[in-house]
């Protein structure tokens, strides 16, 4: 294997590793000293693996052709994947370790879809440990490892740009790992103001910190068994609700924001279609569920509050959306399709790419008008690329022939259409819960094996957009690594 | 005054004939030697053959003694060089280069803009070019001019807030048979009617005149009370809401730029403050026969339809309703097909139309075409520079009444000897009025003979075209 593999993974590895220290502090907090050893077992197999990887990999190498940057990005997230299931099997809460292994997947991918029913029975530094999962996978481990560890050298942005979402990847600063450092601090700062928002409206820390890292994560993995449901607590909600949304929207945003380039933000053109579509569904759902919940404020913050969880895939639940009439499940249903925006941690096929074929469709109709027209599709103001369309048009055919062979799988091991086909947006579009059989209160844990296994898969693809795991397969099913120079 | 014009083509031989016209002495340089045979014959001036940026052929030419150089040979290199190396040896002397490369001229613009602290007293512009003159940017902003205002009789702005609205006096309205003497006294009219034009020709207003039903009358009011003028006259502003613009090359782009914003906040708008008065239009349409031109402008600039196709192809006309279109501009860098082009439109019932010709000689044709303006490319540019060399006080001229006249505003410098005079006592010469000093004061409605001329005040004049004598007067 080519000595820039095995140090970037060494690289990733050590982070991860690293970051066990995290839930072993929790667990000597709330003296659940028994389960220290689940971490640091683990903790000691990353650093000795990072040691070894890293002089079995030490070279000049630079990161090479462009497909190695996707290789390196998938088999970084196997491998971190793998590593992060260790704790979780071993606390004992999860029958096998391929139930683990997808927790894992699921809490990396920030899908927040759960075998376990009872969560609560877990230890709090398991718990922890979920949440995390979700905070360190939704900004992405390779640019917190860029941001941290220089090490990976120029191929940075290469590797950042396969493992973010959406179709246009700027640089919002010259060198990326700068970039990478800038988008991770704005990431921090609004987690802890989440959590002490949390804390204020009433939830210990605990609970506070890990449903802060879900939210921003856009995961929805939970301490408790009914999420946010169970705590009764409306003003939590509505952090919750508002945390949400504010991580579905692009970061580079809020960095604009921070230096004054309103007109960046005002310009915008996936922030409008998120907010059109967030309103639209919003008011759409109040009033179809005004009579259900009786009061239009409860309405309203139900609304708000599974609108924002679904379309950031989150996945937290307030009140289960599968008891609501059939017309608003649709609408819930709609935002499966939608996803957040583009450069947040929000998972899907992302508003930008709907934004642009919107746009296209519109020049479509204005030819047909106007024969002779000549018209251009703006992003952001300024004009597209001229392949941008059929480059998003091609990820949605994939992105669809994914889900389509994922609810396949599911209807082979037994489900229904409607919740195979659900579940598969669900997983491929991170979201965690789905309708049907797999609605926001079940979980996952009686499904056969072999499905799990594929959701995986399908979490991995579409954490990582398709191509990046459709390269990786490819490439190794058929020349293997390509050689690089050194 | 005397002048060195380095290259004799077209510009160079226009600009000689007309300095000569005006009495100033003028040294013309080319390396052609057949050229400068010819041309020796041609003018009354001296013509020397050599390389335009030879330090030592310019000397001999007289350099040292001379007020200013222009340089129109070929090449822009050879011009902007020509320049700064005799900046370097000779800063008095005034600069002129003809810049064809639109991104060089845009450039040094931009950068004698943003630095002008830098670039003023001791410290010379870049380049030592005192002013550049791109044609692309001259001919958008004659065209942006005549749009400004007589191609469809809107409202010609003079600064300061106050504007000249040519208009129509209606038949119900009470100017209709009314002397100005009467109406300069009447207490419900504030307003100085400048000009008027008949059927048998235009004449500058005076206490006499008669205002009858049907005349085009030239008013002078602030641009706020435009529509209280319109009232009065029992007339409607004919605002042009349709322009149709031929060609999407550098001189359509120029003109686009007045008249819809640019989306990257570009170079191009900020030399065409002149058409202001032109973004009132509604609909803009571009139509070019190539689908890179029409993609750059659609890329370019918002709120524009771009159709890319023949101009003169019926289904395209049709499809689009050509005719529909109030003004027309055929702007391409075609100047023949220009005139064409221009003619068909109006056959298919545009109101107006403009076209961009190579010179001034086929006005004539234009007109029996139908055309209602012609600009021409190389006059304008020797236009414009001419204005330049004139001296700096004179900001603006535009001409109005089909040509008869022209409004000219200018500053009068501190050294001029009308400073501190009144009126009545410079005996301007010929026809001419004084229509605003210093803008307009509340209540106040146009400069009187006991009017006194303060020292760097913006006067503005109208004047028969091509007299420059009352303009001179307010000149050093």
């Amino acid at each position: 294997m080519p000595a820039v593999l095995i140090r970037s993974i060494a690289t990733v590895l050590f982070g991860v590793g690293t970051s066990f220290l995290l839930p072993i502090f929790v667990a000597w907090w709330y003296g659940e000293l028994r389960h220290i050893q689940d971490f640091a077992l683990p903790l000691l197999a990353c650093w000795i693996l990072a040691v070894l990887f890293w002089f079995r990999g030490r070279g000049k190498g630079g990161l090479g052709g462009v497909q190695n940057a996707f290789v390196i990005v998938g088999c970084a997230w196997v491998a971190i994947s793998v590593f992060g299931a260790f704790p979780l099997y071993n606390c004992g809460g999860f029958p096998s370790f391929a139930d683990a292994l997808f927790e894992s997947v699921s809490g990396f991918t920030t899908t927040g879809a759960s075998v376990l029913g009872d969560v609560e029975s877990l230890p709090r530094c398991i718990n922890f440990w979920r949440c995390q999962t979700h905070w360190l996978g939704g900004m992405g481990v390779i640019a917190l490892a860029v941001a941290l560890i220089p090490l990976l050298g120029v191929g940075g942005y290469r590797l950042i740009q396969a493992e973010t979402s959406g179709p246009e990847k700027g640089k919002l600063t010259a060198r990326i790992s700068n970039t990478a450092k800038i988008l991770w601090m704005i990431y921090f700062v609004l987690t802890v103001s989440q959590a002490a928002l949390l804390h204020w409206s009433g939830m210990d820390w605990f609970d506070a910190v890990c449903h802060a890292m879900s939210t921003l994560g856009t995961g929805g993995f939970s301490t408790r068994n009914a999420s946010l449901s169970s705590f009764a607590n409306p003003t939590a909600e509505w952090i919750c609700t508002v945390f949400m949304l504010a991580a579905s929207v692009n970061f580079g945003l809020y960095y604009q924001f921070i230096i004054g380039r309103w007109s960046e933000i005002r310009d915008n053109t996936e922030l409008r279609g998120f907010v059109f579509v967030v309103a639209a569904v919003v008011l759409g759902v109040t009033a179809l569920e005004w009579t259900h919940f009786g009061t239009l404020a409860t309405a309203f913050r139900h609304s708000a509050f599974q609108v924002a969880s679904i379309i950031s895939t989150t996945g937290f639940m307030s009140n289960d959306y599968t008891m609501w009439r059939p017309s608003s499940q649709l609408l819930i249903l709609l935002l499966f399709f939608v996803g957040g925006c583009s450069g947040s941690t929000a998972g899907g096929i992302k508003v930008i790419r709907w934004s642009v074929l919107a746009k296209e469709l519109r020049n479509q109709i204005m030819h047909l008008l106007h024969p002779h027209g000549v018209f251009t599709l703006r992003i952001n103001g300024v004009p597209g690329k001229g392949d941008v369309v059929s480059v998003i048009a091609s990820f949605i055919f994939v992105y669809f022939a994914l889900v389509f062979a994922t609810a396949f799988i599911g209807t082979l091991c037994g489900q229904d259409v409607f919740t195979a086909f659900t579940a598969s947006l669900s997983m491929v579009g991170n979201i965690g819960p789905a309708f049907g059989k797999l609605g926001p209160s079940e979980n996952l844990g009686a499904l056969p094996m072999a499905l799990k296994l594929w959701y995986c898969f399908a979490m991995l693809a579409g954490r990582l957009e398709v191509y990046t795991l459709l390269i990786m397969v490819g490439r190794s099913l058929n020349r293997g690594f390509s050689k690089v120079t050194d | 005054m005397n002048t060195i014009v380095v290259g004799a083509g077209f510009t160079g031989v226009q600009l000689a004939r007309a300095l000569i016209a005006d009495g100033h002495r003028v040294t013309l340089i080319d390396r052609d030697s057949d050229r400068v045979r010819d041309i020796g014959n041609l003018l009354d001036c001296e013509v020397v053959r050599a390389q335009g940026n030879n330090l030592d052929a310019l000397e001999k030419a007289g350099v040292e003694s001379a007020d200013a150089l222009v340089a129109v040979t070929d090449s822009d290199e050879v011009n902007m060089i020509t320049c700064a190396l005799v900046d370097a040896a000779y800063p008095h002397v005034k600069k002129i280069a003809r810049v064809r490369n639109y991104s060089y001229y845009a450039v040094t613009e931009d950068a004698a803009r943003k630095y002008a602290e830098k670039f003023s007293g001791d410290r010379r512009p870049p380049f030592g070019i005192d002013w550049m003159v791109n044609p692309d940017v001259e001919v958008a902003k004659s065209i942006s001019r005549s749009m400004a205002h007589g191609a469809v009789g809107g409202v010609l702005e003079v600064g300061m807030g106050v504007g000249i609205v040519s208009i129509v006096v209606g038949e119900g309205s009470c100017l209709n048979e009314m002397p100005l003497r009467n109406l300069a006294t009447a207490h419900w009219w504030r307003h100085l009617v400048v000009y008027v034009e008949r059927a048998e020709g235009a004449e500058l207003a005076g206490g006499e005149t008669v205002l009858h039903a049907g005349d085009r009358i030239g008013v002078l009011a602030k641009l706020s009370e435009i529509s209280v003028v319109a009232k009065l006259c029992d007339a409607k502003i004919g605002a042009t809401s349709r322009l149709l613009l031929v060609g999407a090359g550098d001189v359509g782009s120029h003109v686009l730029a007045g008249v819809r914003e640019k989306i990257d906040g570009s170079l191009m708008g900020r030399f065409l403050d002149v058409a202001r008065a032109a973004k009132s239009f509604l609909t803009v349409s571009v139509v070019d026969d190539s689908i890179d031109r029409c993609r750059a402008l659609a890329e370019n600039f918002r709120d524009v339809n771009v159709f890319c196709g023949e101009v003169t192809d019926v289904n395209l006309v049709r499809e689009e309703n050509l005719g529909q279109y109030d003004l027309a501009l055929s702007v391409s860098d075609n100047y023949e097909r220009n005139l064409i082009t221009a003619a068909y439109l109006k056959t298919c019932g545009v109101t107006r139309a403009v076209a961009l010709t190579a010179n001034a000689d086929v006005a004539g044709v234009a007109a029996k075409m139908g055309i209602d303006v012609v600009v021409p490319m190389r006059d304008t540019v020797v236009d414009s520079i001419i204005s330049h060399l004139r001296g700096q006080n004179v900001k603006s001229v535009h001409t109005v009444c089909g040509g008869a006249f022209e409004i000219v505003e200018c500053v009068v410098p501190r050294s001029c000897k009308a400073v501190g005079r009144k009126l009545r006592d410079l005996k301007l010469p010929g026809k001419a009025l004084v229509l605003m000093v210093d803008g307009l004061n509340e209540g106040e409605r146009a400069p009187n003979g006991d009017t006194v001329i303060p020292a760097g005040a913006t006067v503005v004049l109208i004047v028969p075209s091509g007299d420059r004598r009352v303009v001179r007067m307010f000149a050093d």
